[in-house]
């Protein structure tokens, strides 16, 4: 088979999925992409078994049809070197001999048998949900969750991003225990109720593809495989099975204290002021008091401390909460809003984190943190 | 400036000090430890280690070697005692003594609280002294760094003293054998032995990135060490780094709740120890040899510092449910805290969400 592909466009499509192709692979053809040319359209695959990642690009000029794995490291360097210009592939079906033609050179390599590039998996069709949302929500429901992810190789459900379709909505939920992310959408309305745990590798590819696609993304799952089909990519990746904790339950319902505070202005300070902060604990207090708030962080080991006051909205008694400040400052920079509300109880008690105006009107964004304690005695037998 | 470094390692030092305050037991293969099935060696005298009996032996192999072999339990309070007091006399000539466990130490006597001007000299003295004092025989390592010290002393036990001249340092390492190198254990050994490594001269010859390829870090360590070279200092307030307790068990341990059990009890036991000493760390280490004395250690380290029992209990289980046991039985359990920080209180803890 024989095709003429603009370097710098097949570069952007392999670089997309090619982010798929894990260093220590178990089966060396997944080492390759599978090139899959039929018609007009060229299909190239790569996996990494868990998660295949899939793209189409339509050429113009093409001789006979083939498919023939094509060796992933080497193609992306020689591509990452060229200036855009039109480059021949020639395979050889026999001998999966290949040459890239360029303006000035000719490049040869060994293509593997395409036959050995394992078969995706496909949606068992009995058991599916489905539903369509734009690009861009699903962006945001991934972009806005996946911070909050765990890290727990005893609860793997928590590595995930956990979606969850409603009736009349769809919610994405990250939660490593400490914090917690719940983004509502409003506007999509699946009309069935369902959930899958999307693992935070495949969750990540796809926010990749999603920031430079604008498109509508239909989305199918069953009880093992999620598939995600755009117009020129598709990803088909492999749930986490498991039960995902019932996160509605650890969300408080009446935090009476409520602050309001320019999230900018507090995130400035807290980066400030944590500088401060003990190095293995990262705590920074809050207290709050009138119409103000203090930041304050010390470490006793250096005899270092720092404090900020700044003018807030107040309502509740007064109060000292303590935060692992790198949490905080996650937190704020995925609340997209000029000013924050802050709903907080009691110093061992989660806080609740929102935009204090909604900026879209369809998105429903809760973030929770759990505090820190200091132990100001140390119990001694 | 050349440096003069004294290593001062006690002979036997548990179980001369039971031949001392037991006469009857002179001269006799005897071991300190526990004599029963499970028990360990601690210590074994001179007359044992002919046999083959050595500290960390189990008892019951070590009875096998030496069937006349009479087991004493340890006094554990009278070898502190006699320690503590040998430590004094090491004071008497210089205030850079690092111990390195309850029965040896490194001295820098470089400058020296008597004006004496030769190492080997001193380590005479103390050596007398220590034998007045307390009856017990050590043996002294001289040379100018604490590598050579240490090789020195190992090499003419017991009731040595070895000197390794500045002028001869070179020449002496070159010669020695790889086991006999301080801090190349059986398994290095065995490694530098498959790649050809018999003597200092046969490490020497290998290059810097040679040796970092093959032994990471510690490569740096062996390629100066086989040059005879060793800038550590002498360092009086080393800390300690880590508090720890493991214990074997009578039976072997197979059953899920009989390990859990185990382990609790180690817990509360590195708990005790932690609150003693005020040492709290953030990295927990388990150790389980199994009942086939393989061994294997699984370490997590924590945002925070374990200072509360149910942190310590919560993490052990999570670090023992994330081993493969199979149906292998248990012998041995060790857990310990590294990271140390020592805590003010001004520790805080994460809470969590309860799911």
């Amino acid at each position: 088979m024989k095709f003429v592909i603009s370097s710098t466009e097949l570069l952007k499509h392999l670089q997309l999925i090619g982010k798929v192709i894990s260093t220590k692979n178990t089966l060396p053809i997944l080492d390759n992409f599978l090139f899959d040319l039929s018609g007009n359209q060229l299909q190239i695959t790569a996996s990494d078994l868990e998660t295949t990642l899939v793209t189409t690009i339509d050429l113009e000029n093409v001789t006979d049809e083939g498919k023939v794995a094509i060796p992933a490291r080497i193609l992306m360097d020689i591509l990452k070197e060229f200036p855009e210009q039109p480059l021949t592939f020639n395979v050889d079906m026999e001998t999966l001999k290949i040459d890239i033609n360029s303006e000035n050179g000719k490049y040869n390599l060994t293509g593997a048998n395409a036959e050995d590039f394992p078969q995706l998996p496909e949606i068992k069709s009995e058991q599916e949900s489905h539903f369509q949302l734009p690009s861009a929500a699903l962006h945001q429901g991934i972009g806005k969750t996946i911070f909050a992810t765990a890290d727990d190789e005893l609860r793997p459900v928590m590595n995930g991003i956990y979606v969850e379709l409603k009736s009349d909505n769809v919610t994405f939920v990250a939660t490593d225990a400490h914090k917690l992310v719940r983004y509502r959408r409003t506007d999509i309305t699946p009309e069935q109720e369902s959930a899958f745990i999307f693992p935070k590798k495949p969750a990540s590819l796809l926010r990749n593809i999603l920031s430079k696609e604008d498109a509508e993304v239909d989305v199918r799952f069953d009880d093992k495989n999620v598939q995600f089909v755009l117009p020129k990519y598709r990803m088909i990746s492999r749930l986490t099975e498991g039960n995902y904790p019932s996160y509605d339950s650890v969300i408080p319902s009446d935090n009476p204290f409520k602050l309001t505070i320019d999230r900018l202005e507090f995130y400035n300070t807290i980066k400030r002021v944590s500088v401060f902060s003990n190095q293995a604990s990262n705590l920074i207090k809050l207290s709050l008091k009138g119409n103000q708030l203090t930041v304050s962080a010390q470490d006793i080991d250096f005899s270092v401390s720092g404090r900020e006051t700044l003018n807030c909205q107040y309502e509740g008694d007064d109060m000292e909460i303590g935060f692992k400040s790198s949490f905080l400052q996650e937190i704020l920079a995925n609340l997209n809003a000029s000013e924050v509300l802050v709903e907080l109880s009691d110093p061992s008690r989660a806080g609740l984190l929102y935009p204090a105006e909604k900026t879209e009107e369809n998105e429903d964004v809760l973030m929770l943190l759990m505090p820190m304690m200091v132990e100001s005695e140390t119990e001694v037998e | 400036m050349v440096r003069k470094i004294i290593h001062i390692d006690m002979d036997a030092f548990y179980a001369s000090i039971e031949q001392r305050d037991h006469p009857e037991l002179k001269g006799k293969a005897i071991a300190v430890g526990k004599g029963s099935e499970r028990g360990v060696v601690a210590a074994a005298s001179y007359e044992a280690r002919r046999y083959g009996v050595h500290s960390a032996l189990s008892s019951k192999i070590a009875k096998k070697r030496c069937p006349h072999l009479i087991f004493i339990t340890g006094r554990m309070e009278v070898y502190k005692q006699e320690s503590a007091r040998i430590m004094d006399i090491f004071l008497d000539y210089t205030d850079l003594v690092e111990p390195l466990s309850i029965d040896e130490a490194f001295l820098d006597v470089t400058e020296n609280k008597m004006g004496m001007r030769s190492a080997t000299l001193i380590a005479r003295e103390i050596k007398e002294r220590i034998y007045e004092l307390t009856g017990l025989t050590a043996s002294a390592g001289v040379s100018i760094n604490k590598f050579l010290a240490k090789t020195a002393s190992d090499y003419d036990k017991p009731d040595g003293l070895y000197v390794i001249k500045p002028a001869d340092a070179e020449k002496f390492v070159e010669q020695l054998p790889i086991k006999k190198f301080h801090g190349v254990g059986q398994v290095t050994a065995q490694k530098m032995h498959r790649l050809g490594i018999q003597t200092g001269a046969d490490l020497k010859r290998q290059s810097l990135p040679w040796l970092t390829r093959h032994f990471g870090k510690v490569g740096l360590h062996y390629y100066n060490i086989s040059r005879a070279m060793d800038q550590r200092p002498v360092n009086p307030e080393r800390i300690r780094k880590s508090v720890g307790t493991e214990r074997t068990f009578e039976k072997d341990l197979q059953e899920n709740f009989e390990i859990i059990t185990g382990l609790y009890h180690i817990e509360k036991e590195l708990m005790r120890r932690m609150n003693r000493s005020g040492s709290y760390g953030r990295t927990l280490t388990l150790k389980i040899k199994f009942s086939d004395f393989q061994q294997i250690t699984r370490s997590k380290t924590l945002p925070v510092v374990i200072d509360q029992f149910d942190l310590l209990h919560r993490h052990a289980k999570e670090i023992l449910y994330q081993i493969d046991l199979g149906s292998r039985k248990i012998r041995l359990l060790g857990l310990t805290v590294s990271h140390l920080e020592t805590n003010e209180g001004q520790e805080a803890v994460q809470l969590e969400l309860d799911f």
